[in-house]
C-alpha cells in the first residue's frame, strides 16, 4: 500500500478535472511560459490567467495590488469559496506560480492538476480552443500573512547567516556559478554567478517525473530528507532564478510533504546576483 | 524600409494591423503551418545549428546561393508555438530574399510585427536571439561565397550545414 502525500487533496488527476468539468464550484485556469499555448487548446471551460501579464505588476517588482486581483479573479468566475485547479506547461512551473500567488492574497482551496499540460495532452483528453466567459463574482480578498510564503532578500541574507536550510533549484551549471543563466535562458541577466551561501543545489526538476506528474511520496522523502537532510519543521528558503521554479519545490515541500514552515525568494537569483556587497558562494 | 524582402513586408503589415486577439491567432497559424524540415537536414538538428539565446530548442540551417539568395529551413517544437510561429514568420518572410535583404532587416522586427504586446518583454528577448543568429549565419556564407569559386562555394556551405 503506498504512502500518500501529506495534503493529498491539493493534487487532483486529470480524471478528476474531467469529472468536475462542468463543476460551478471549480475552475480551471491555465497558466504557462508560452502564452500561446492556452489559444491552440485547453482544458474545455479552463480560464487562463498569465503569471506575467496578469499576477506580476507591470511598473514595480511586485505582484499586482488585491484590488486587482479581485478584478481578475471577478472577471474569471472565482469566488472566494471556488476550487481553482491550476495546470501548465513545463510540468506546472507556471501552475504552481500562480498557485503561489493565489496564496499570497489568502485564496483558500488551490489544487494542481498533477502532470499539467502534457499528461492531459499526452493521454488525448478532450481540448477546445473555445475562451469561456463567466458571470463576473463579488470576489473578496481574504488577503494573508505573506510572511508565511514569501521571503524578501534581508531576510534571506539573515537566513543564510544563521546557516538555516537554503534550497537552490536552479541546474548544477547555475548553482556553481559556471553560467548565469539557465542553458538556453539568458533572458534574465546576473552580473555575479553563484548560489547564496549554505545552499543545498536540488533542481526543481528532481521532484517530477518524465510524464509531468509529481514523484511518489517516497522519492520526495528520500530526496529532500534522506539526501539533503530537511526535516519537516525546519525554516526552508527555496529559490531559483525569477522564484518560478522554486514554486514548485516550494508546492511541493509544503502540500506533498507536509513541511510548516517553507518560504519562497521570489527575489531570486536575478535579485542575488546583482546585489551590491552580498556573499556569493561558488562551485559545487 | 524599402529594403526588407516583399514576403517579410507583408507579413509585418498584416501582423502590425492586427489587433491583440488576431495577432494571438495569426502568430499561432504561423506556428501551425511551418513547413517541416527536409529530410536530409532532420538527420542534422545538432547543437551546431541550435540557437542558443532561445530557450525551446530552435534549429535553423541557412543556405546562400553563389548568386546570394537566401535559402533557409528551420524547426521548433509545437509546444512552444511562440517561438515556432516567429521561426515560420522568417522561414515564409526570408526564403528566397537576397542576402543583403536578410542583412538589412531591422533588429527591431520582433517590436514592428507587434510581438512584445502579446508576449510581454520577457519572452521576446530570446526571438531577437534568432534574427541575430540567421544574419551571422548568411553573413559567415557570403564570406564563404566571396572567398571561393562559386560551385566549390556551394559545396562548402552545403557541407557545413
Amino acid at each position: 500500500m503506498a504512502e500518500s502525500y501529506v495534503h493529498p487533496e491539493v493534487l487532483v488527476s486529470a480524471e478528476w478535472v474531467q469529472a468536475h468539468l462542468n463543476d460551478p464550484k471549480v475552475r480551471i485556469v491555465e497558466s504557462d511560459e508560452d502564452v500561446l499555448l492556452y489559444d491552440m487548446g485547453h482544458v474545455p471551460g479552463s480560464v487562463k490567467i498569465d503569471w506575467q501579464g496578469d499576477l506580476q505588476d507591470q511598473l514595480t517588482r511586485d505582484y499586482i495590488t488585491a484590488e486587482k486581483f479581485a478584478q481578475i479573479c471577478s472577471r474569471a468566475g472565482i469566488s472566494a469559496d471556488t476550487t481553482v485547479v491550476f495546470y501548465g506547461d513545463k510540468s506546472n512551473w507556471w501552475a504552481c506560480y500562480a498557485l503561489w500567488a493565489f496564496k499570497l492574497f489568502g485564496h483558500k482551496d488551490c489544487r494542481i492538476l498533477n502532470g499539467g499540460r502534457k499528461f492531459w495532452y499526452d493521454h488525448k483528453l478532450p481540448i477546445s480552443t473555445e475562451v469561456p466567459s463567466y458571470a463576473p463574482t463579488d470576489y473578496k480578498v481574504a488577503g494573508s500573512d505573506e510572511s508565511e510564503i514569501r521571503v524578501f532578500r534581508d531576510a534571506v541574507l539573515a537566513h543564510s547567516k544563521a546557516g538555516l536550510p537554503l534550497l537552490d533549484v536552479r541546474s548544477p551549471k547555475e548553482f556553481t556559478g559556471e553560467k548565469l543563466h539557465m542553458e538556453e535562458y539568458p533572458q534574465e541577466g546576473s552580473l555575479r554567478g553563484g548560489h547564496i551561501p549554505g545552499a543545498k543545489n536540488v533542481p526543481w526538476g528532481r521532484s517530477v517525473n518524465d510524464d509531468g506528474t509529481f514523484k511518489s511520496i517516497e522519492e520526495l522523502k528520500a530526496l529532500y530528507q534522506d539526501e539533503i537532510g530537511l526535516k519537516p519543521n525546519d525554516t526552508v528558503v527555496a529559490y531559483c532564478r525569477i522564484g518560478e521554479r522554486s514554486s514548485l519545490t516550494w508546492f511541493v515541500l509544503k502540500y506533498l510533504m507536509g513541511f510548516t514552515n517553507v518560504k519562497n525568494y521570489d527575489g531570486s537569483w536575478c535579485e542575488w546576483g546583482n546585489l551590491v556587497r552580498v556573499p556569493i558562494a561558488k562551485g559545487a | 524600409m524599402s529594403t526588407m524582402p516583399p514576403a517579410l513586408e507583408a507579413i509585418t503589415k498584416e501582423l502590425g494591423s492586427a489587433d491583440r486577439q488576431e495577432r494571438i491567432e495569426l502568430l499561432i497559424d504561423f506556428a501551425k503551418s511551418l513547413p517541416p524540415l527536409p529530410e536530409e537536414l532532420a538527420a542534422f538538428k545538432d547543437a551546431a545549428h541550435r540557437v542558443e539565446e532561445c530557450q525551446s530548442p530552435v534549429y535553423l540551417f541557412v543556405r546562400v546561393s553563389p548568386d546570394q539568395i537566401v535559402e533557409f529551413h528551420a524547426d521548433a517544437p509545437i509546444e512552444a508555438p511562440t517561438v515556432r510561429g516567429f521561426v515560420a514568420i522568417l522561414v515564409e518572410g526570408l526564403t528566397g530574399a537576397t542576402a543583403q535583404q536578410v542583412l538589412a532587416v531591422g533588429d527591431d522586427l520582433v517590436e514592428r510585427i507587434g510581438l512584445p504586446e502579446i508576449l510581454g518583454m520577457l519572452r521576446v528577448r530570446g526571438l531577437h536571439g534568432i534574427l541575430r543568429r540567421i544574419k551571422a549565419e548568411v553573413a559567415r556564407a557570403m564570406i564563404a561565397n566571396d572567398l571561393a569559386p562559386p560551385t566549390a562555394a556551394a559545396e562548402h556551405s552545403s557541407r557545413t550545414q
